[in-house]
């Protein structure tokens, strides 16, 4: 570990010049999304891209991108503690705080995909145990009161460390099956549908958790990379050494099982299966997915991360955790449209989509879907919301800071000391 | 209580392929007696071939009545696909709010008053019959717009002819119908008698014979669903000819 002081103070008590110009776009964009929200609350969900044939899009596959990038920032916390992976310790509070935004905006992302959202209320009083979707909002409720609950204690251990040591380790110990399950129940969303054969496989949870950690990692990563050219702190060798595996390795396991799905589906035949792999297969109408998945998401951020000349480039470890967030993206994308586009019954002239339009059939033999506008301007307000709660919730909780105690005013050094307290 | 129980009817349709001549007489009436609005179809009559489950040809075309296979092999049978009202319904579990139900006589209904429009029953649901109200409904030109009532089953109202915005709906068996001992307006209108509707507790309706001694065939049955929709195949033994 390289020990270069860097004279710059830090410590809990510093202040942050306000960034007025970030927060008034990022107001912009929350007020933009909020107006497509009220338009699409008066003209029903018409005002979106989705029809009868391909009935969830943009706000499902959003929203279990960022149920992913939540579960991953835990897990990644959560193991630095658990595994005893010091170089991870000081991104703790960092994937914690990321994770608690994420589950907010997820779960924010489902209201304006019901088309009533004003009964949402049912879901408390008339319950239906055996749908996936009270579990996972279950799950998610639980979740963000942990992952606030987390916050405080870390924030707490950040000051006094002998003190909330153990409870520290303790809620590190309750992270971990959390997100997982988290994710998981997410996926059964999807994988226990017997009407989507795309979706009906039993890899989907594991599937999903592994793609959680790679995005969930990039996108700490990310933040941190930011944190260090904003923020005045640095990440040693050490930290950059970890988050590189991570994704390296959660990378591979991803591509992994979506090859080893790959090739059941390509080996057995089956025509339901193939037709719907056959879209994203090169030469099918969503191939894009397929080259954005393997070679966006997949070769060209290995190639950063393991090549060595590549990987020595500055920026290296920033462009692949983009490459790798918009590769995970991609597959989100790919499992839900698909799953709808080939529907298990499909004979002429299709199903019904539901609404009228003079010019055009009313039916759809293969499912089409063009996100509108509105759905591009709540999910960019949303985004905002993110990006806005990250940033307020990094300032005034400090959270790459090292305690004041264990080393006021001593910069890098004091990142350090804290990695191995 | 237990009395009371077998008084109630299994309430299941036969449809009849061999019958079926693909004029969607069926899915227009379905659309009238129902109010359908534009865009609408909880029934509808799709073009296939014969036996096609074992087949599994894909279809030469996606319009209508475009016979499938290659000239001069060419084969042509209709199936009439709306709600199969299924036993074990994908849609009944998944619906977070018990907004999709199913009652004792095997009709699966939806309440309009409940459901919060995730549409999660229309991912589960492996035949494609939900419908869900996107925005304002677009009533046929000149046609006249609410002339059915609304229908409540105990306190949950399961029809009204104007939409309401963001609620999914689909075929009710005619429960408004079938509840006063008619016929659902699909089997009455079906100008071949290609569909057959009757109570499969009573051991002596033609539905009994025609399921248990006539072929009649579920939909997708490897995947459990138990429809109580079913259909006789265009080819096939017919009891009493040998
Ligand atoms: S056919 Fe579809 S909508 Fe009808 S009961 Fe079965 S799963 Fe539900
Ligand atoms: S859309 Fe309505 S009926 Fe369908 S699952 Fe959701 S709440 Fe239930």
């Amino acid at each position: 570990m390289a020990t270069t002081t860097a004279a710059i103070p830090v410590g809990s008590t510093r202040t942050y010049r306000p960034i007025w110009g970030w927060y008034a776009a990022l107001v912009v964009l929350m007020a933009w999304g909020l107006a497509a929200w009220i338009y699409e609350l008066h003209y029903g969900l018409s005002a979106t891209g989705m029809r009868d044939v391909v009935s969830w899009g943009m706000y499902i596959f959003t929203f279990a991108f960022f149920i992913g990038l939540s579960a991953g920032g835990l897990i990644m916390a959560s193991s630095a503690e658990v595994f005893g992976i010091k170089a991870l310790k000081p991104l703790s509070r960092l994937g914690v705080l990321s994770a608690a935004a994420c589950v907010t905006v997820a779960a924010l992302m489902i209201v304006p995909d019901l088309g009533q959202p004003f009964r949402i209320m049912n879901i408390f009083i008339h319950p239906n145990w055996t749908s996936p979707l009270i579990w996972d909002i279950l799950i998610i409720t639980v979740y963000f009161v942990f992952s606030v609950v987390d916050l405080y204690v870390l924030q707490r251990h950040a000051t006094e460390p002998s003190r909330w040591r153990k409870l520290t380790r303790v809620l590190a110990y309750v992270g971990l099956p959390t997100a997982v399950l988290l994710h998981s129940i997410t996926a059964w969303i999807f994988g226990l549908q017997i009407a989507r054969s795309w979706w009906n496989t039993s890899l989907m949870a594991p599937l999903f958790v592994v793609s959680a950690v790679l995005s969930g990692t990039a996108l700490v990563t990310l933040l941190a990379l930011c944190a260090e050219r904003f923020g005045k702190v640095e990440l040693s060798e050490d930290t950059r050494r970890w988050l590189r595996g991570f994704i390296i390795v959660s990378l591979f396991v991803d591509l992994f099982f979506v090859g080893a799905d790959y090739i059941t589906v390509l080996w057995g035949n089956v025509p339901a299966d193939r037709s719907a792999l056959n879209l994203v297969m090169p030469g099918g109408p969503w191939a894009w997915l397929f080259w954005v998945e393997w070679i966006v998401g997949g070769v060209i951020p290995l190639a950063f991360l393991l090549v060595p000349r590549l990987k020595k480039m500055p920026g290296a470890l920033g462009l692949a955790s983009v490459l790798v967030i918009i590769g995970v993206y991609a597959f989100r994308i790919e499992l839900v449209v698909i799953g709808f586009v080939n529907p298990l019954t499909q004979y002429p002239p299709g199903n019904a989509v539901g609404t009228y339009n003079a010019q055009t059939t009313s039916f759809q033999f293969i499912g089409r879907y063009h996100p509108t506008w509105v759905e591009y301007g709540i999910i960019v307000g949303l985004v905002a919301l993110f990006a806005a709660v990250v940033t307020i919730g990094y300032r005034a909780l400090h959270v790459m800071e090292p305690s004041p105690a264990s080393g006021q005013g001593r910069g890098r050094a004091a990142v350090e000391t804290q990695a191995s307290s | 209580m237990a009395a009371k129980k077998t008084s109630v009817p299994h309430h299941v349709m036969v449809i009849d392929t061999n019958r079926c001549v693909g004029c969607w007489t069926c899915a227009v009436a379905c659309k009238q007696v129902n109010n359908e609005p534009l865009g609408y179809w909880w029934n509808r009559v799709l073009t296939t071939a014969p036996n096609q489950s074992t087949s599994a040809k894909p279809p030469a075309s996606d319009n209508i009545d475009v016979p499938f296979g290659t000239y001069p092999d060419l084969e042509l049978a209709y199936l009439p696909v709306a709600c199969q009202h299924c036993n074990d319904a994908p849609c009944v579990k998944v619906c977070p709010v018990q907004a999709t139900f199913r009652r004792d006589d095997g009709t699966v209904l939806i309440d309009f008053n409940r459901c919060i429009g995730c549409r999660y029953c229309m991912a589960a649901c492996p035949y494609g019959v939900r419908i869900f109200n996107w925005g304002d409904s677009t009533y046929a030109p000149g046609g006249v717009v609410g002339y059915g009532k609304e229908y409540w089953t105990g306190d949950r109202l399961v029809f009204t002819p104007e939409r309401p915005k963001g609620v999914v709906e689909k075929c009710t068996f005619c429960v408004e119908r079938i509840d006063v001992g008619e016929l659902p307006f699909c089997v009455e209108a079906c100008p071949l008698g290609a569909r057959i509707f009757g109570d499969l507790n009573d051991p002596d309706s033609q539905v009994s014979e025609l399921v248990n001694n006539g072929g009649g065939e579920q939909l997708h049955p490897e995947l459990g669903t138990d429809p109580n929709v079913y259909y006789l195949p265009v080819a096939r033994r017919v009891p009493g000819e040998s």
